[in-house]
C-alpha cells in the first residue's frame, strides 16, 4: 500500500504464499524450482538500489521476513543484515565506518545464529536460501501454531517471504529509527506521537533496552525529514481510514517507511479517535460505532488513571508490571518505618531492592510495591498479586534512593512510577461529552434506540442476551441504565446478521 | 528447641504471634513459651502483641547462623542450592500461572487449568524433596521445611487451594520463599549478590 501511493519504501520483492504452501510439502524441490526467479529478483533489487549483493564497493544487505496474510505479532522469524561476508564487511568499513561494519556484522551473526542455528556461511546466496527456508519453517514453529490455535486462525495457509533492501539508522549522525503514530494512541489527542532513537536501528527501538527520544526531538534536529514523516503518517491514515503506527528509518537524512499498521490504543483513545475520524469525514457513523468495543466503554466506566493525567506527571521509574492496579502514597524503603507511617494513617508505597520473607508485613500495609530487581514471577510479584497490591518490579539499581520520601503513584498496569499522588477517575455515560456524543450517533444508527428515560419498555441489563430478546420482541426503543452499551450490543448483533 | 531455630523463625516471619510461631516450628506452645520468654527477657526478641527480633537479636542470630555453618560441608549445600535454583524457576512460573491465566487474574473457574498447575506442583515437590533432604543432612533444622511443604501440598490436594500461594499462612509459596532464604544463607551467599547474579528471588 505504501509503495503504491508513492511513499518512500525500500525496494523489495515477495516470494508468494503459494510457494510457501508448496514448500511445506516439498521443501527442497520447491526452492530449487523458484531459485532462478529469486536470483532474477535480486538483480532487480541491485539495480533499484545501485548496490551489489555479496560484494563491494557498495554492498547490498537485505532483510528476509514473513509476509503472512494475517498479522501474528512477534510470532514469525525475521532475519536482518543478510549478505555480509568478510569482503562485504571490509567494503562497508570503507564506505561508512569500521565501527558500523563491525556492528552490522555482529547483529547479523547473532540474528542468523538465533534463527537459523549454526554459523552463517560466507556465501551470501547460501545465507539467503537458509533465511527463506527459516521464515517458511517458522510458520510451523510451536509458538506460531499455538498462537493460531489460540486466535482461531486458519493453520493451512503458510506464509509469504518478503526480501527487502536494508536501510540503516546507525550509519551516520543524521540517521536514526523510530515509531510514529498519526495521532496520540494513549490520550486520543489529534497530535503526532512517537519516539525515535538517533543513530539507532529499528530493532533497538523495539527492544526497549535503550533510551529513546520523543518524536518532537526529530523536528528540532531534522525539520524537513520530520515534515515528510508527518505528511506520510497523515496520508497513510487517510488511506487506511484509521490511526496508523508506522516504523521508520532515517538513513543519512533520507526517510524510509518500513511498516504501517492500525495503532493499538487505550479505551480513551478508541472513543476519541473514532469521533475525530468521523468529524474528519474518514468514516461514517456506523463505522464510528464499530470502532468502539463495548469492552472499551466498560473499562472507561471504571475508575482508572486517565492517560492525559498520567502522561503529564513526571516519570520516575519504569519496570515490569507485576501486580495490576494503580496506587499512590509516600515511598518508604524500610519495613519498620513503612509500618509506623501506615499506623499514623499515611498511604505507603514500599520500595525495596528486592523483597525477603520478613518484608511481608511491610507489603501488607503498603498500597503499592516497587522493587529494583526481579521479574514478573519474582517473590515480590507473587506476593503483591496475592495481596492485590499494585506492583512494579525490576526498576533497576538506585530506585530506592531516588524514590525515598517522595509522594508517588505506582501504575501496576503500565509498569511505571510517576511523581505525585494521581487521582483515579471514571467516565460516565451521562456526563462525559465523548460518550454522550457517541450515544447520540448510536440513536441515529442502532436498530434499537436506548434512552435514559421515557415511556418505553425497560431493559434490565445491557447484556447481549437482553438486547437480543428486546430486538426479537420488535422493540425499537427501550430505557436502559447504560444506553450506549445497549446500543453498541444491538449494532454488533445486527452486523452479525 | 534451639534459640537459633526460634530466632530464625521469628526473623523470617518478620512479625509473628506466639500461636503461629508454635505452628510453624511444630512445637508445643507451652514448651515454646519458656524459650520465647527467655529470649524476650534477654532483649533478643521484642514482644508487643506480636513477636519480632530486636537489633541485638538480629546480630545474635547472625552469630548463631555463622556458628551453625562452621560444621557443614559448604560444597554439599552449594550443590543443593544450585539444584534448588533450577526447580525455583519452574515453581515461580507455576505460582504465577496459578495467579494469572492469559495475563488476567485466574478466576479459578477452569478446573482443568487449575488441575494442570497442581500437577506441575506435584512434579516440583518430587524434585525439591531430595534437595531439602540433602540440605537437612547438613543442617537438620531444615528438615522442618520438608514437613511444611508436604503439609501445604496435602491441603492443596484436599481442595484447600489457598495453601498454594496465600501469604501469612504456611502455604507452599510462603514455606518455599523461606526455604529459599535459608538455602541462600546456608550456601554462604546473600540475596543482594544473588539478585545481581541474575538469580532474582
Amino acid at each position: 500500500m505504501m509503495r503504491r501511493n508513492g511513499l518512500p519504501v525500500p525496494p523489495a520483492f515477495c516470494v508468494t504464499t503459494e510457494v510457501g504452501a508448496r514448500y511445506r510439502a516439498q521443501p527442497g524441490a520447491t526452492l530449487d524450482a523458484i531459485w532462478v526467479d529469486v536470483l532474477d529478483a535480486m538483480r532487480t533489487l541491485e539495480a533499484a538500489t545501485s548496490r551489489t549483493f555479496g560484494r563491494g564497493p557498495h554492498p547490498l544487505l537485505i532483510s528476509v521476513r514473513s509476509g503472512a496474510a494475517v498479522s501474528m505479532p512477534g510470532m514469525m522469524d525475521t532475519l536482518l543484515d543478510l549478505g555480509i561476508t568478510d569482503a562485504v564487511e571490509e567494503a562497508l568499513a570503507v564506505e561508512a565506518t569500521a565501527d558500523f561494519a563491525r556492528d552490522t556484522r555482529r547483529r547479523f551473526t547473532d540474528c542468523y545464529q538465533r534463527i537459523v542455528g549454526g554459523p552463517a556461511p560466507d556465501d551470501p546466496y547460501l545465507q539467503l536460501r537458509a533465511a527463506i527456508e527459516a521464515v517458511f519453517a517458522s510458520w510451523d514453529s510451536p509458538r506460531a501454531v499455538a498462537y493460531r490455535s489460540h486466535q482461531g486462525l486458519d493453520d493451512r495457509g503458510g506464509t509469504a517471504v518478503v526480501v527487502q533492501a536494508m536501510v540503516f539508522g546507525n550509519i551516520t549522525s543524521n540517521s536514526g529509527a523510530g515509531v510514529v503514530f498519526s495521532r496520540n494512541p494513549m490520550t486520543g489527542a489529534n497530535e503526532e506521537f512517537g519516539e525515535w532513537l538517533p543513530g539507532g536501528q529499528g530493532d533497538d527501538v523495539v527492544s526497549g533496552t535503550v533510551d529513546v527520544e520523543p518524536i518532537a526531538a526529530l523536528r528540532l534536529r531534522q525539520p524537513a525529514v520530520y515534515d515528510e514523516l508527518i505528511g506520510a503518517a497523515r496520508s497513510l491514515e487517510r488511506l487506511a481510514a484509521d490511526v496508523q503506527e508506522i516504523e521508520f528509518t532515517i538513513e543519512d537524512g533520507t526517510l524510509w517507511l518500513l511498516q504501517t499498521r492500525a495503532a493499538k490504543r487505550s479505551a480513551q483513545a478508541a472513543v476519541r479517535l473514532a469521533l475525530q475520524l468521523r468529524d474528519d469525514g474518514l468514516i461514517d457513523e456506523a463505522e464510528t460505532l464499530r470502532r468502539v468495543a463495548p469492552a472499551h466503554v466498560e473499562a472507561l466506566l471504571q475508575p482508572s488513571l486517565q492517560p492525559e493525567l498520567r502522561l503529564a506527571a513526571e516519570l520516575l521509574a519504569t519496570g515490569v508490571p507485576a501486580g495490576p492496579g494503580v496506587a499512590s502514597g509516600r515511598a518508604y524503603t524500610e519495613v519498620d518505618a513503612a509500618i509506623e507511617a501506615a499506623d499514623r494513617g499515611e498511604d505507603v508505597i514500599l520500595v525495596r531492592h528486592h523483597t525477603s520473607p520478613d518484608d511481608i508485613h511491610g507489603m501488607l500495609i503498603a498500597r503499592g510495591i516497587v522493587t529494583e530487581t526481579g521479574g514478573a514471577t519474582s517473590h515480590a510479584a507473587v506476593v503483591s498479586r496475592e495481596l492485590g497490591r499494585a506492583a512494579v518490579v525490576g526498576c533497576g539499581g538506585g530506585v530506592t534512593t531516588s524514590l525515598a520520601g517522595k509522594l508517588v503513584t505506582v501504575d501496576g498496569n503500565e509498569g511505571e512510577v510517576r511523581d505525585g499522588s494521581l487521582r483515579l477517575s471514571a467516565w460516565s455515560e451521562d456526563n462525559t461529552p465523548e460518550l454522550r456524543e457517541l450515544a447520540d450517533i448510536a440513536r441515529r444508527v442502532s436498530p434499537l434506540r436506548a434512552h435514559t428515560g421515557g415511556d418505553y419498555p425497560r431493559l434490565d441489563r445491557h447484556s447481549e442476551a437482553a438486547v437480543r430478546t428486546a430486538m426479537a420482541s420488535g422493540h425499537s426503543d427501550v430505557v436502559s441504565a447504560s444506553p450506549l452499551l445497549a446500543m453498541l450490543a444491538a449494532i454488533r448483533l445486527s452486523d452479525v446478521r | 528447641m534451639s534459640d537459633l531455630a526460634v530466632l530464625q523463625a521469628v526473623r523470617l516471619k518478620g512479625r509473628v504471634s506466639r500461636t503461629d510461631l508454635a505452628v510453624t516450628l511444630g512445637e508445643d506452645p507451652n514448651e515454646l513459651a519458656v524459650v520465647v520468654d527467655r529470649l524476650v527477657a534477654s532483649g533478643l526478641v521484642l514482644d508487643s502483641n506480636v513477636l519480632r527480633v530486636s537489633h541485638d537479636g538480629r546480630a545474635h542470630l547472625d552469630e548463631l547462623l555463622t556458628e551453625e555453618r562452621r560444621h557443614v560441608d559448604v560444597a554439599v549445600l552449594s550443590a543443593a542450592y544450585a539444584d534448588f535454583r533450577a526447580v525455583n524457576t519452574e515453581f515461580k512460573a507455576l505460582v504465577t500461572d496459578w495467579q494469572l491465566a492469559d495475563g488476567r487474574p485466574n478466576t479459578h473457574e477452569d478446573a482443568e487449568y487449575d488441575a494442570l498447575v497442581v500437577a506441575r506442583l506435584d512434579d516440583v515437590h518430587r524434585r525439591v524433596t531430595p534437595i531439602v533432604d540433602a540440605a537437612a543432612d547438613q543442617l537438620p533444622r531444615l528438615s522442618r521445611y520438608s514437613a511444611k511443604l508436604q503439609a501445604a501440598l496435602d491441603k492443596v490436594h484436599a481442595g484447600e487451594t489457598m495453601w498454594l500461594s496465600r501469604t501469612l499462612i504456611d502455604s507452599y509459596h510462603t514455606v518455599w520463599f523461606e526455604l529459599h532464604e535459608e538455602l541462600i544463607l546456608a550456601a554462604g551467599l546473600t540475596r543482594e549478590a544473588e539478585a545481581k547474579a541474575g538469580h532474582a528471588p
